[in-house]
């Protein structure tokens, strides 16, 4: 940092892309997953549905 | 699934990327004027109130029953996300003392502003089922938080890294930060509760009512910036941000609203079938010899 004014900070800018990317993908697979298991055990179990 | 109520939110959501991303474009880099005649208050309050009416228009469109809206609200936000992140990478300009790094608030941003909005939809939901009893606002409920805590843990984990050229720290007990850790935690807890509950209506309950409590910090995190004194900056607005950052926070902002939306209407599909696949109590068989 110079005169109150932020040099570089790339790789940072890179490594908060890459985590909101991560972590938006990560969930989404989660849920899609979690929803086949869900939807494979409604279809199996008599009571439900 | 209401198609009509969809295609409304569709419609409405159209015209808000319309006056708050493309007119911006259009000005910014074509030099043409395709606003309308609309000033720029009236446009903002469009984007605003235009996506947020759309929001309400999806969730209240949905009855479960459809698979394909979800993913094409998901699709439709990584695209926009996908538009956003390349103007905020390699078109917006550097800020004139952040430099590179305030490129971190065109995610940071739309992070924060809809984690408090996932927020508000569960308080909401609580509220709504506390009054109707109606399990879909359940399910709704609980899918709003987990959304809700998956944005705060990620606005937490991008606000540190924007704190550390910026600020010199990773982290740093400042009201700002303080709050939305509070508030990650408290609804950490909330879904925490839900697991130890077995009685569907006493976890609807419970969770309703710890929900409620749990909202009172989301006024505190909006306003932490101007009640205290903060290291972190106070909100900004059209005034005080430039016309070429405003195009990528907007697509941004448009992207993750289109994925919150589209991962709360999934999360509540599974929460609606877990409570549906949960057996009743077997009954109680007296063996006599």
């Amino acid at each position: 940092m110079t005169q109150g004014v932020v040099t570089g900070g790339w790789n940072f800018v890179i490594a908060a892309y890459a985590i909101t990317a991560a972590i938006l993908t990560i969930y989404g697979v989660t849920l899609i997953t979690r929803l086949r298991e869900e939807r494979l055990r409604a279809s199996k179990d008599p009571n439900a549905e | 699934m209401n198609k009509r109520l969809f295609s409304a939110g569709v419609a409405l959501l159209a015209l808000a990327v319309y006056f708050a991303v493309l007119v911006t474009i259009a000005d910014e880099y074509w030099n043409l004027n395709i606003s309308l005649g609309l000033p720029v208050v009236a446009r903002t309050l469009i984007a605003v109130f235009g996506g947020l009416i759309a929001l309400v228009l999806f969730l209240a469109a949905d009855d479960y029953s459809d698979y394909r809206q979800p993913n094409v609200l998901i699709a439709a936000g990584i695209m926009l996300f996908l538009i956003g992140s390349y103007f905020g990478l390699f078109v917006a300009p550097p800020e004139q003392f952040m430099g590179e790094t305030q490129r971190i608030m065109y995610v940071h941003v739309p992070t924060a502003w809809f984690a408090l909005v996932a927020m508000t939809l569960a308080a909401i939901s609580a509220i709504v089922f506390l009054l109707g009893g109606n399990y879909k606002w359940d399910a709704r409920l609980e899918a709003s938080i987990e959304v809700g805590v998956v944005l705060a843990f990620l606005l937490c984990c991008q606000g540190s890294i924007w704190a550390k050229p910026t600020w010199g720290v990773w982290w740093d007990w400042d009201p700002r930060l303080t709050t939305t850790a509070v508030l990650l935690f408290a609804f950490i807890g909330v879904l925490a509760l839900r697991r130890f509950v077995e009685d569907p209506l006493k976890r609807a309950i419970w969770s309703s009512v710890a929900t409620i409590i749990a909202y009172v910090d989301v006024p505190i995190v909006y306003f932490s910036v101007k009640w205290w004194n903060s290291l972190h900056q106070q909100q900004s607005s059209p005034s005080t941000v430039s016309k070429p950052f405003w195009i990528p926070l907007r697509a941004n902002a448009f992207g993750i609203l289109l994925l919150m939306t589209g991962f709360i209407m999934l999360r509540s599909r599974i929460a609606a079938l877990r409570l549906k696949n949960e057996r009743p109590p077997l009954p109680v068989v007296e063996v006599t010899t």
